[in-house]
């Protein structure tokens, strides 16, 4: 059967790409991943064998966008909260559980502004946000003006300043713990922080303590390490958290397009044709 | 006057002789019998703009967490027996999908706006059409019949004020017209939709989902079948519930007020 795979077409991390599976698999020639993100992948040891690499960055751009926005929103007006009031059995509650944060004006800093970065800076503005940003290089003007964003070259301009600090890098070495206890002392006390990228990118202790200690008002996590969370962690209990289970694509739409996409790269690779979306290990 | 209290009826405009303005809170004066107030020389105020940016974003929030299923997913990510998170748990997508907007004033457009962003298709029904320019500006495309809006959207949003014509403006014939994969969000009054009907349509999976910032009443009976309902997302009445824009609501009442007493026009008089 070993012989026969020509095409591997990774869904939600599985299965595992080891050394072990890659000698079972003399003839494998592409590996397709079901989403944008690939630090879940060891590229050289991949590359290493001759096999080609391949994710779906369009199909995700737009839906993963989305999802910051509601997460942003939620968070900002306390929708799981006050959901949670409406329904309770308990009638009682205080009008100052339910006051959240104008949106309206406020300024929200990207980190990471890539495809998915930008798209979300294009719905924010539509609300009026103020944008910020810090990437590792800078866009152009005309990007910049057609959201109204300002470049921040040190990170920690845009954490003092921001309302709203959305991350949404790729996990590289370097993005590891990129917010820890350092970058949430910076954050203003109202600040909110959400987290549609890696939950490796943020150093979730130092979260926690955060949160509980009033360093920053609020966060929201589509993303955490790992996936889910221990039950017992401090995070799960936080009023001031709003936790999703890694649903930035998790729509009928993206599925349909991330495994298209998947398909063409395949399709490319068998047919030796140069390939829509390799990754290359860098 | 906060939150519809204290209820201005003929017994207490007989008892307060010396009452001459009445400042309401929020957008909506479907609470205040104009006629009464009239009648015995009182004037009447409300907080019209500052609410529509809150409440237009309130739309947006609610649409995003029902069609991704933000509550749930918070309840799975959170709850003690989750050991993980199935494969084949989805949402439904925003973005490219079709928004319906009943009711096209200023909260309306505001939703529109932000809408587009999403690169949603927007329709609209309201007693009026907007100019072309406004249309073009949000690419909204007017229906005159709410049938047409009903029958092409994914969402519908309600952003109607609260008349006699409005009254249960979404019945059983209006959710049978919704499309099964539709979500409908209510950010107008309770009473624009006829709630028995709803749960039918909900249980029956005659629509796919509701998102309610508002009931009828406030709060719904804690026995109401609308409360154990996992399709549907009750907020309660936080349109406009912020601190900055509740700040600028009590300045803009307290200003009314004063111009009352002073016998000086009143600034956001509702005649």
């Amino acid at each position: 059967v070993g012989k026969k795979v020509q095409a591997i077409y990774v869904w939600w991390h599985k299965p595992v790409i080891d050394q072990e599976l890659l000698q079972s698999l003399p003839n494998l020639k592409v590996i397709a991943n079901s989403g944008v993100g690939m630090d879940h992948l060891d590229l050289k040891l991949i590359a290493s064998f001759g096999v080609k690499m391949a994710n779906a960055p369009r199909a995700v751009s737009s839906c993963t966008a989305d999802t910051g926005m509601a997460l942003l929103l939620a968070s900002a007006r306390r929708v799981v909260e006050v959901h949670n009031i409406a329904v309770s059995p308990n009638m009682e509650y205080c009008e100052a559980d339910t006051l959240g944060v104008k949106v309206a004006g406020a300024a929200l800093g990207i980190i990471g502004m890539g495809n998915i970065g930008y798209k979300i800076a294009l719905r924010a503005k539509a609300f009026e946000m103020n944008i910020l940003y810090h990437n590792r290089t800078r866009r152009k003007a005309q990007e910049e003006q057609a959201v109204g964003a300002t470049y921040c070259e040190k990170i920690d301009s845009l954490l003092q300043q921001a309302d709203f600090v959305m991350v949404v890098v790729s996990l590289t070495p370097q993005t590891r713990k990129l917010i820890g206890k350092r970058e949430l002392e910076l954050m203003k006390p109202t600040a909110t922080l959400i987290n549609i990228s890696r939950g490796a990118v943020v150093d979730q202790e130092a979260l926690a303590v955060a949160l509980q200690t009033g360093g920053i008002r609020a966060a929201a996590l589509d993303v955490t390490y790992p996936e889910p969370l221990p039950r017992d962690h401090p995070l799960l209990k936080l009023k001031n958290v709003i936790i999703t289970p890694h649903l930035g694509i998790r729509t009928d739409k993206a599925t349909y397009m991330i495994t298209e996409e998947a398909v063409e790269n395949i399709l490319a690779a068998l047919n030796g044709l140069p390939l829509p979306n390799e990754v290359l290990p860098s | 006057m906060w939150y519809h209290k204290p209820v201005i009826n003929e017994e207490l405009l007989q008892s307060l002789p010396n009452l001459k303005v009445v400042a309401s809170s929020g957008v909506g004066i479907d609470h205040l019998d104009l006629k009464l107030l009239s009648s015995y020389g009182v004037k009447a105020a409300n907080t019209p703009y500052i609410v529509s940016t809150d409440t237009a974003d309130l739309g947006m929030a609610l649409m995003l967490a029902s069609s991704r299923r933000i509550v749930e997913g918070h309840e799975m990510a959170v709850s003690p027996d989750t050991e993980y998170f199935p494969a084949d748990w989805l949402g439904a997508e925003v973005s490219g999908a079709t928004l319906g907007i009943v009711g096209m004033g200023t909260i309306g457009y505001k939703v529109a706006e932000r809408a587009k962003a999403f690169e949603m298709k927007i329709l609209y029904h309201n007693r009026n059409q907007r100019n072309k320019e406004e249309e073009s500006a949000v690419g909204a495309v007017y229906c005159k019949k709410i049938d047409d809006l009903l029958q092409q959207s994914d969402f519908v949003l309600l952003a109607v004020n609260l008349t006699p014509q409005t009254r249960k403006l979404i019945g059983k014939r209006e959710l049978e017209l919704m499309k099964p994969t539709a979500i409908l969000i209510n950010i107008s009054r309770g009473l624009v939709v006829d709630q028995d009907a709803l749960v039918e349509a909900l249980q029956n999976k005659v629509i796919k989902a509701a998102a309610l910032d508002v009931t009828y009443p406030e709060p719904l009976p804690r026995d109401h079948p609308l409360l154990k309902l996992k399709n549907v997302i009750i907020t309660p009445h936080i349109g406009s519930a912020t601190k900055k824009t509740r700040w600028v609501m009590m300045e803009e009442m307290a200003e009314s007020i004063q111009a009352g007493l002073a016998g000086l026009p009143v600034p956001r008089e509702v005649l």
